[in-house]
């Protein structure tokens, strides 16, 4: 019996008796029957009051006021004042705020109630999403972070990964480019996957979310960051197993933001950035390149001017955002709503990225609030216009500086032997729009005193037009052209379960048991026409004026892809004297894109919490917190293509299937295999374990954590060659059996707030991940990714992985200096006379070993400073932009270069540089990510009646880089993924430059 | 008691939406997994077109072409100008053989051929089951075609798979085993096929053809590695017995002219005896046609964007085996095989207005001239012609270097820039190219009459008949008539060495070259940058992709000794 089915016939008859269980005790709970309602009218009385900041006296807004043991509840409105109705004298009211330690007040007679809450001296009282629920942050057993929007990094923001940036350890978020909207690559504890997908499973309000986009860029990108009220992040196995067969990545848990009843909000946001390009790579200029071509041997080409192509191509950018957000509501029904804008221009010239967002959020409370309905819809549209970017940063960083930009009736002017990149923006864009909505509606019936059933159906559609057009041109030539892809992302969930929660003193149970349900369907399309007629219209906007179709260069191509994922998932919490925590979590995932023999795939967890600062020999300690947590599970990553489990051949007329059996007439169709089957094909397995000390110090103001993890994946899924050479196709996927990936490391993390007697308030905090990755059992050799770009560097690879080696390993010859003759000299590892592939080492990864993160507040009277810092080492980066553009030969030609490019004397001018650690950097760097200045001016006692807040800000971000690393920027990450999917890491080729840039900002409420 | 109802009503509700969900099958949208609505006879053509319908692939430059020519005396290709073909140095370790089991021409080379052979099995194993009276010589053909991939292979990597059921594993054999096997199957396959599909498909001639080959190799492919080949008397009947059927038969007939065997109507050519046939709207490259040519050469008035890629030349070593053999002669008025000028500017300096343009053919030497192209369009002379005239290397920002081929090429600074080396436009450019590049109709020979005559005349004089060999030699050079320059007889005693010499000027860049090196011992030469004597580099490594492939299978698929 093998071990899948072992977990098999364990837990369906747990799951069975989950069910079970819920079903008795609801049993139990109906057959005491309904409550009689008590006749009994009591004398409502209304009581009103104020909220304000022990320490610095100032109101708080949005603060909760709940009666206790009553559904009622309010929330103070922007001047620190609520009023609510209670029953009788005998109430008592919860005072609660986010980051205040809570306070309960009874009423006995009062009318007013005017209350200061200390501000919190730990953190305990959060409440963090879990996944199907939320728990306390003081009863949490896994490794769970949670970031509300108040800690969210600042600055130009156009995904939510780049709001956390930093802040949660463990969590490495690195941008592929400083590419406006650009992808953003997220790992969380380290890549357990060598193809593509080491992305963490999003989930919006509830919603899980396909990661395919649908045209390029983040897919992220859709939602408003403004709109984000926190966001929780799950790292280990056992807090994601409740997401089985996607959890082995770590989830990460969008909550948006919701409106509070008994306030009326209106928040105008608006802000403007202005951005410059950070740093520009040092090529020579006019009068450095005319005497460094003549010292290297060259023939100089003066044409006179003295050109920066560089800054020509890029600008100043302006970045734009409006936003207005309504939030409020009754007692029964509170909404949200906002609209949002925000119009990006990027550095380089031409290119933008807009997005238009809206988002209404509503919950309604029915019979006697025993049923909530909670609405959320989403609507965003995104345009991102993009010129031929890595094409004009090439021709900007090899352009002969004395060559002017303009010819003398002020176009660009055009040569023969170079390209003038502004030219190229004239005539080739490339537009993609995005259309995407997501929308979930859930109801909240409470069944019994304890027990609520929730259904949640959600739907998430994307639709992604791409318009890549050619102008056609007369000098030069250029028929014109006109693509067009068309892709299509419609994610439907629905989601049923139960939620049971009773209590006997000292032991507190949860049990939760629930279906999901979710299917997701990909298509995508395209079509092109070729030769345009000189007429100044774009093709984009009248593809019928295309004179030419043939099937050699306008076959259209498509694709579509059905997924459907099935779950059955549960959860039993256990507390025993609020001292032992107990939990496990179970899902049971069926997905059609697993093989025959393994369609479900079941994955458990079991973690444990001690609080010890409970224990009564704690009483006197100076801790006042401290909980030990431990937690195991098995989770999967589901993440591989469709369709592969199963053997496909086709009856197609290709160049490659078919061939003329005959002098004339049509060709016949071959009848081909393009797929191998695999039956057996499934999930990725990750098993993970964790360790954790959570702490309080000095009477709560120094708080952290340290979390121990080892996880480990295996049945890596790969492109598998099979052994007998003589198959239909080179390749099939499979699980390899016995190769792991582990990820083991140790994140701390820590913060330190106080507030002075003078009503200075100030934290500083940060965070530190130690992280080792390591590939083991590999059969290959080496399997190699990360296809080296530029002249005579095709067909090189720049990563390999290997056994006993990190992920992100480059694997390379050995630069040890030049021979002789002035060519480069690479380490004959073999001995065997020859520099051959087979001397590559390997050379360092692209993964960092130690992520870390401080940040500091500053808040006195209206001023408020915050500062965010992150860096990263231990990882190598790739400078393929160096590799192909910045040496000697090139220069001797005429093509520009910098001084590292011609700084080795030893190097002969015509040496051709190949792949080597030549070019194998340092990638560590430490950054100013971003620092924000503000001042909330006192609109009251300014006299200002109309507003009831008014906060100017200004907002550097990227101030400053610490870095050895010479490229435009240590943060990136150029797709080189190889043809069979197996991740590339670390490679740095023509990047979009990073943007420094300057927001200034005016906040307003009403 | 009513509320209770409506929770439990509810409550089922939910059982049954939970548990009747989705049975989890999959369902491909976008491929049909079946042969659904097809006649039986369209099911046997659609098992064997696949076969035929990896050879354009097969036969390209950075496949095939690459591992038969620039591992040899006949192909350089130097890292061009520092920025062209660099491709981390493929091109270089091929020329030195020093090419690892990581290369990626190699690598794809090997996993055409072995994709080929698996087509080939599919085919036979499916057509077994046909009903089609068309099955037999079908089946007959594929194994024919699976031989043909065996051998090569066997000559590229010294083994060959033995594989009937495509569920089983193949049978890997090697040497005396392998000849014997490729021999079973081609003499198993020859009654049956038929003799009137050629060229583009293997027929009763292109069987014999290739039992020929494999005869004439035998002694190379059952001891790769030995100091002398043993060429045994009854190897070279078998030869001669193959020849004479194919000259017997009278079905194919020398060409006059000489560059029509590569031209792009050569689909009728009697000299082609199996060759791949190329359909310019299907399946056609136009590779071997422009790779060679300057980047700054445009044949095509319609294309001024189809240029060539100023790719491999042919190394000085065998230039001068032209210039030895002609003494005083230039060999262009030597040897009608040559060259051919089609730029009558190269003559007649004063013709610089053309109609219609078509690059020389042949050899190309010294300063090229052609259709000008200046920002994107090609210039034309007052009277609306296409102006012609000399080429610099405009498009690689040298517009004061002329597009002059030079003799030396070799992988210094020099030797390496981007007009070094005598070019080879032996295919004739496409004219049907949808996009001037990428498409060609002409098809390429695998077996030609020429062999057959220099492969009888080779197995004559290895049994001692000189004169013998020496008579089918002549037969092909004077059969080159169609030129102003015409061909001349070999007089004297014909050794190998003027034989292998002779094999060149009649096979240049026809994919023979490394065969025909190993078979009369010269692959362990010294040419241009070449010096390496391991016998080990007669055959490639098998790639390392595979090795690591089959490494759970221990002993099973063993790299070649010497990588």
């Amino acid at each position: 019996m093998t071990k899948k089915s072992n977990w098999n016939a364990r837990f369906i008859p747990g799951l069975l008796l989950l069910t079970i269980l819920s079903f008795t005790s609801l049993v139990q709970v109906f057959g005491k029957g309904v409550p009689r309602k008590s006749n009994h009218y009591p004398i409502e009385q209304t009581i009103t009051g104020k909220v304000t900041d022990a320490a610095t006296g100032k109101e708080l807004t949005g603060a909760n006021i709940a009666v206790k043991g009553s559904n009622k509840s309010s929330t103070t409105d922007a001047n620190g004042n609520y009023s609510i109705t209670v029953a009788n004298e005998n109430a008592v009211l919860v005072f609660t705020f986010v980051g205040y330690a809570a306070q309960q007040i009874p009423v006995k007679g009062q009318s007013v109630i005017n209350v200061t809450l200390q501000p919190a001296s730990s953190d305990l009282a959060q409440v963090v999403v879990v996944g199907y629920g939320t728990q306390s942050k003081k009863d949490i057993t896994g490794s769970v972070k949670s970031i509300k929007s108040e800690a969210f990094n600042k600055g130009i923001i156009n995904a939510p990964e780049q709001l956390l940036q930093g802040k949660v350890a463990g969590v490495n978020v690195t941008s592929a480019s400083g590419e406006p909207g650009g992808a953003m690559n997220i790992t969380i504890r380290g890549p357990g996957s060598l193809r593509a997908q080491s992305t963490p499973l999003f989930v919006i309000d509830g919603v899980a979310l396909d990661n395919n986009g649908t045209g390029g860029g983040n897919p992220l990108n859709f939602i408003n960051p403004q709109d984000i009220e926190s966001i929780d992040v799950l790292k280990d196995a056992s807090a994601t197993a409740i997401y089985g067969s996607r959890g082995s990545n770590g989830v990460v848990l969008v909550t948006t933001k919701r409106g509070k009843a008994g306030l009326s909000i209106l928040t105008l946001t608006t802000s403007l950035g202005v951005s410059t390009m950070a740093r520009a790579l040092p090529v020579f200029n006019a009068s450095e390149y005319k005497a460094q071509v003549v010292k290297v041997g060259g023939v100089l080409d003066d044409k006179g001017a003295d050109t920066d192509w560089q800054k020509e191509i890029t600008r100043t950018a302006l970045t734009q955002n409006y936003n207005v957000a309504l939030s409020g509501g009754a007692d029964k029904l509170t909404y949200y709503a906002s609209f949002g804008m925000q119009k990006q221009e990027g550095i380089i010239k031409m290119n933008d990225f807009n997005r238009y967002t809206g988002r209404f959020n509503a919950t309604q409370k029915f019979l006697q609030d025993k049923l909530i309905i909670e609405a959320n819809l989403t609507a965003t549209g995104t345009v991102n216009n993009r010129p031929p970017i890595s094409g004009a940063l090439g021709d900007a960083l090899s352009n002969n500086p004395t060559y002017p930009v303009y010819d003398a009736n002020g176009n660009p002017a055009q040569y023969q032997n170079i390209n003038n990149p502004l030219q190229s923006f004239n005539l080739q864009k490339d537009i993609t729009k995005i259309n995407r909505i997501l929308g979930n509606i859930s109801a909240s019936v409470r069944l019994a005193k304890g027990l609520v059933y929730k259904l949640n159906f959600g739907v998430d559609n994307s639709t992604g037009t791409r318009d890549y057009q050619q102008m056609p041109n007369l000098v030069p030539v250029i028929d014109g052209r006109l693509e067009t892809y068309y892709t299509t992302n419609k994610n439907t969930l629905v989601e049923n379960y139960l939620t049971y929660n009773f209590n006997t003193g000292d032991h507190v149970f949860s049990v939760l048991g629930g279906h999901s349900y979710q299917k997701i369907f990909l298509q995508g399309r395209n079509y092109s026409i070729n030769r345009f007629a000189i007429t100044g219209i774009e093709p984009q906007y009248n593809p019928g004026l295309g004179q030419e179709l043939t099937l050699a260069n306008n076959r259209p191509g498509g694709y579509a892809i059905e997924n459907e994922l099935q779950s059955y998932f549960g959860r039993i919490d256990y507390q025993y004297k609020n001292k032992y925590l107990a939990r496990a979590n179970f899902r049971a995932d069926g997905s059609t894109k697993f093989g025959g023999n393994n369609k479900y795939g079941y994955f458990p967890s079991f973690s444990l919490g001690w609080k010890i600062s409970e224990e009564d020999f704690m009483a006197n300690s100076f801790f006042s917190n401290l909980k030990l947590r431990a937690g195991w599970g098995q989770t999967g990553n589901q993440e591989i293509p469709a369709k592969v489990t199963q053997a496909s051949y086709t009856s197609s007329v290709s160049g490659s299937t078919s061939y003329p059996l005959s002098g004339t007439g049509p060709y016949p169709a071959g009848i081909t295999f393009v797929r191998l089957d695999n039956p057996d094909l499934q999930w990725e397995v990750s098993k993970q374990t964790n360790i954790a000390m959570d702490f309080g110090l000095l009477k709560g103001k120094l708080n952290g954590s340290i979390d121990v993890f080892r996880k480990v994946s295996s049945n890596i899924l790969l492109t598998s060659i099979p052994s007998d050479p003589i198959q239909p196709v080179q390749t099939y996927f499979d699980n390899v059996e016995n190769m792991k990936i582990t990820n083991q490391g140790v994140e701390i993390d820590l913060e330190y707030r106080n507030v002075t007697d003078k009503g200075l308030t100030y934290s500083v905090g940060g965070n530190v991940t130690f992280i080792d990755n390591e590939v083991t059992n590999s059969p290959y050799k080496v399997i190699t990714s990360g296809s080296a770009s530029g002249s005579g560097l095709t067909s090189a690879t720049l990563n390999g992985y290997i056994n006993n080696q990190p992920l992100g390993t480059f694997y390379l010859l050995d630069f040890i200096g030049f021979n002789t003759n002035g060519t480069s000299k690479y380490r004959d590892v073999d001995n065997d006379g020859i520099v051959s592939d087979k001397d590559r080492i390997a050379a360092g990864s692209a993964l960092p070993t130690m992520m870390y993160n401080f940040s500091g507040n500053l808040g006195y009277k209206g001023f408020d400073l915050t500062v965010n810092f992150n860096g990263v080492s231990g990882n190598k980066i790739y400078d393929n932009t160096a590799n192909s553009f910045f040496y000697k030969a090139r220069l001797v030609k005429g093509i520009n270069t910098t001084a590292e490019g011609i700084g080795s004397p030893d190097e002969s001018t015509s040496n051709a540089a190949g792949i080597s650690t030549r070019y194998l950097k340092n990638g560590a760097y430490l950054r100013l990510n971003n620092a924000a200045l503000g001042y909330t001016f006192n609109t009251a006692k300014m006299g200002i009646k109309w507003a009831t807040a008014l906060r100017f800000s200004i907002t550097g971000q990227n101030l400053f880089v610490i870095t050895k690393y010479d490229g435009y920027d240590p943060e990136v990450n150029t797709d080189r993924t190889s043809g069979d999917g197996v991740i590339s890491s670390g490679i740095d080729y023509l990047s979009y430059p990073k943007a420094r840039s300057i927001i200034f900002g005016l906040n307003l409420s009403f | 008691m009513k509320r209770i109802y409506y929770k439990t009503a509810l409550f089922a509700g939910i059982v049954a939406l939970v548990t009747g969900c989705t049975k989890l099958n999959e369902e491909v949208l976008d491929e049909s997994l079946s042969t659904r609505g097809l006649t039986e006879r369209q099911i046997a053509d659609g098992q064997v077109t696949p076969i035929y319908a990896l050879l354009p692939t097969l036969h390209e430059h950075t496949r095939y072409f690459a591992l038969q020519e620039i591992s040899t005396d006949e192909a350089i290709l130097p890292y061009r100008g520092g920025t062209d073909w660099g491709d981390n140095g493929i091109y270089l370790s091929l020329h030195r053989h020093e090419t690892t089991s990581t290369d990626p021409n190699v690598r794809n080379t090997w996993n055409t051929i072995t994709q080929g052979i698996s087509r080939t099995v599919t085919a036979i194993f499916s057509l077994k089951n046909n009903t089609d009276a068309i099955a037999p010589a079908y089946i007959a053909e594929a194994r024919a075609m699976r031989a043909f991939y065996n051998l090569l292979s066997l000559d590229l990597f010294g083994i060959a798979f033995i594989k009937e059921d495509p569920g089983a594993v193949s049978k890997i054999v090697r040497g005396a085993e392998a000849v014997d096997y490729i021999k079973s199957e081609l003499l198993a396959a020859e009654p049956l096929l038929d003799n009137t599909s050629g060229p583009g498909r293997l027929t009763k001639a292109g069987a014999w053809g290739l039992l020929a080959k494999l005869n004439l190799n035998a002694p190379v492919y059952r001891d790769v590695y030995a100091d002398a080949f043993q060429f045994k008397t009854e190897d070279m009947n078998e030869v001669i017995n193959y020849c004479d059927k194919i000259i017997s038969s009278g079905q194919y007939a020398l060409s006059t002219d000489y560059f029509a065997i590569f031209g792009n109507d050569n689909h009728n050519n009697k000299e082609l005896i199996f060759a791949v046939d190329q359909r310019a709207d299907l399946n056609g490259h136009n590779r071997l046609a422009y790779f060679s040519l300057s980047g700054d050469q445009f044949p095509l008035t319609a294309f001024p964007a189809a240029n060539g890629t100023d790719g491999p030349g042919i190394t000085s070593d065998f230039y001068r085996s032209w210039v030895s053999a002609y003494g005083a002669v230039d060999p262009a008025q030597a040897d009608p095989r040559f060259f051919k000028q089609n730029v009558s500017m190269n003559t007649n300096p004063g013709d610089s207005c053309v109609t219609d343009f078509n690059v020389d053919r042949g050899i190309l030497r010294g300063q090229q001239y052609g259709l000008i192209r200046k920002n994107g369009v090609f210039e034309k002379c007052p009277d609306g012609k296409f102006k012609v005239g000399k080429l610099f290397n405009a498009s690689r920002s040298n517009p004061n270097l002329p597009v002059e081929f030079t003799e030396k090429i070799d992988f210094t600074t020099a030797g390496s820039n981007y007009s070094t080396g005598y070019r080879v436009e032996k295919y004739e450019f496409s004219k049907k190219s949808a996009s001037g590049r990428n498409f060609g109709e002409a098809d390429i020979s695998i077996v030609r009459l020429a062999d057959i005559y220099l492969m009888r005349a080779e197995a004559k004089l290895r049994k001692g008949d000189a004169a013998g060999a020496l008579a089918d030699v002549n037969t092909v050079r004077l059969s080159r008539t169609a030129y102003t320059v015409q061909p001349t007889a070999l007089t004297g005693t014909l050794t190998l060495d003027l034989l292998f010499r002779e094999r060149g000027f009649e096979f240049y860049w026809e994919m023979n070259r490394r065969t025909d090196m190993i078979r009369f011992g010269k692959y362990e030469g010294t040419w241009t940058e070449k010096s390496n004597t391991d016998k080990k580099k007669r055959i490639f490594p098998i790639p390392q992709t595979a090795v690591d492939g089959a490494s759970n299978l221990p002993n099973y698929l063993v790299q070649n000794s010497g990588y």
